[in-house]
């Protein structure tokens, strides 16, 4: 009796993960496919779904330089390696700082920090518009790293606080006895010591300001259109191109989906850790 | 010293942060004008506001984005903790079902918002040929043609997306509870469902709660969303704060009341700010 009950309960989990699945990977299999399709088998009824149908030429269409997705993702890659990069630098000297430096209200900095990651980015946009337009920064790579930079920090500094707390502190100890300044101590045992945790904010900040439309739609104009403008764009003028519409949707997520699969394994301990300890 | 480390990210911080939010403050009380050599500023006191309240698609914006809101945040909630409960089943522990969960969080919010509104096509959409393979609807539906409908459609794509992430703390909050409360609770006779009352749910009750702040956050902020699929439309009845604001400001061109709009949203989510950084910090003043 107790067998079965279990047996029944096994099935009935399974059964709910399958749905799991496809409620979560359906539409994303469903967009790919689509994308791989000519629009004449997708306006059919029912559309013909024939894999031997199946080719690139969709791919090969939207990468044509005059639809600007092709700049549109060399854009969004610059922007996003350089805000990681640099999010990182002076992200992990603050949070070092703020981990293990004595500072003057150091938890209300981070409080601040914190905060900080909860304005409505309406509210700074406007006013950042006003004074990016006079000083000639927008439609600049330079003027939106800044921007995301503004919000990686935040999470980047929160992350690695977290990991810098955990590390034993002899090593530094040992590195102060020697004579080593904080500097060196951080640069040569702490940071070599970290390099998976700030890979792991490195590949978030990066998925991140790849991502981001909101700021990227006030702040661009023709030059550094990035990739999810260029997406948005494609989808407003060419309303029925539906196969090229969904091709540039999936080549656009492909880079930030493979990044978060392989490092999965931060992401799941660093972030959503992260969020729910201090 | 520890001032020479933080200083770099907190320039930023204030450049790009700090400054805009008061100056943004100072915008809402101006009327601003675009004349040929740049702008006019004119101080104008509260009537940005007082328009604001009289204005009746603000009224209704406001209240689109509080029922969006909390709808959002009551589905997201209950679907996450749905997945988040499955996966820490031990049927359900294998990796591949986490990697699931990634791929939807990744995905661009813009990329998100183009697949939507492939599936939502009146004609050519897969929602529509699955209903109707099913025989719930006899024909098409405009899923984003109509008010209130379109509204929901939005609605239903953002949860999609939003329930990973939200799983993926909840999840964490799971496994953070020892397995021995569940072994004491079952000795004492508690079923599955008494277990998942007083066990569970008290477990993850930190992760719970950020969740509903967090979320209820990026409820208010949606955007990518309403900008690929409906531009507002039909008849602005997707039109919520956020877009509001920056249809106002960049598109009418109206400054001063688009930092009217924004700093009211931005009062509702301070208040949230707040409540997010209090669950926190009694945890942190412990660990010292």
């Amino acid at each position: 009796m107790l067998s079965f009950k279990r047996y029944l309960n096994r099935v009935l989990i399974r059964m709910a993960l399958a749905t799991f699945t496809l409620l979560a990977l359906g539409p994303v299999v469903w967009a790919v496919v689509t994308s791989l399709l000519p629009l004449s088998a997708l306006t059919s009824r029912p559309p013909d779904l024939n894999p031997l149908n199946m080719t690139i030429e969709n791919y090969i269409l939207v990468l044509d330089s005059s639809r600007g997705l092709f700049s549109g993702l060399i854009n969004s890659f610059i922007i996003a390696l350089f805000t990681s990069a640099v999010g990182l630098v002076i992200g992990s000297t603050a949070a070092y700082a703020l981990a293990r430096l004595d500072m003057p209200g150091s938890n209300q900095i981070l409080m601040m920090i914190l905060a900080t990651q909860m304005f409505p980015g309406i509210v700074i946009a406007i006013p950042l518009f006003l004074v990016m337009s006079r000083t000639g920064l927008v439609d600049t790579h330079f003027g939106l790293i800044v921007v995301y930079l503004s919000f990686i920090l935040p999470i980047v500094i929160w992350i690695l606080k977290g990991f810098f707390e955990s590390v034993p502190m002899e090593l530094e100890r040992a590195a102060a006895v020697d004579g080593a300044t904080p500097l060196q101590t951080f640069q040569f045992i702490v940071l070599p010591i970290s390099l998976p945790p700030l890979f792991a904010t490195g590949v978030f900040a990066f998925i991140e300001s790849w991502n981001e439309f909101f700021f990227a739609i006030i702040l661009t104009r023709i030059n550094v259109k990035t990739a999810p403008i260029a997406i948005a764009e494609f989808s407003g003028q060419y309303q029925t191109l539906y196969g090229q519409m969904l091709a540039s949707a999936v080549l656009a997520s492909i880079p930030v989906v493979v990044l978060a699969i392989i490092f999965r394994r931060f992401i799941l301990e660093g972030f959503v850790e992260g969020a729910v300890k201090a | 010293m520890g001032l020479w480390f933080t200083a770099p990210a907190i320039i930023v911080l204030l450049t790009v942060l700090a400054y805009p939010i008061i100056a943004s403050f100072v915008l809402s009380f101006q009327r601003i004008r675009f004349v040929s050599q740049g702008l006019s500023y004119q101080f104008n006191g509260l009537s940005n506001y007082t328009e604001l309240l009289k204005n009746q698609l603000f009224r209704e914006s406001l209240f689109r984005s509080v029922y969006f809101t909390l709808v959002e945040v009551v589905a997201v909630i209950i679907l996450a903790l749905l997945v988040a409960l499955l996966l820490n089943h031990p049927v359900g522990r294998h990796a591949f079902f986490r990697v699931v969960l990634l791929v939807p969080w990744a995905l661009a919010p813009v990329a998100n918002a183009v697949l939507w509104k492939w599936i939502y096509n009146a004609n050519y959409g897969v929602l529509n040929a699955i209903l109707l393979g099913l025989g719930v609807v006899d024909k098409n539906v405009v899923w984003l043609g109509s008010p209130w409908l379109a509204l929901n459609m939005i609605l239903m794509a953002d949860v999609w997306k939003a329930v990973p992430f939200i799983a993926l703390l909840l999840l964490a909050g799971l496994q953070n509870i020892p397995i021995y409360l569940y072994k004491a609770a079952r000795l004492d006779g508690a079923n599955a469902w008494q277990q998942f009352v007083h066990v569970t749910l008290p477990g993850i009750k930190t992760s719970l709660v950020i969740s509903i702040v967090l979320q209820s956050i990026w409820a208010l902020k949606v955007f990518d969303l309403i900008y690929v699929l409906t531009h507002g439309s039909p008849a602005d009845s997707t039109v919520l704060l956020n877009y509001l604001s920056w249809r106002e400001t960049f598109s009418n061109l109206d400054i001063g009341y688009g930092a009217a709009i924004a700093n009211v949203l931005f009062v509702f989510m301070f208040m949230l700010a707040l409540a997010y950084i209090r669950i926190l910090r009694p945890r942190q003043s412990k660990d010292g």
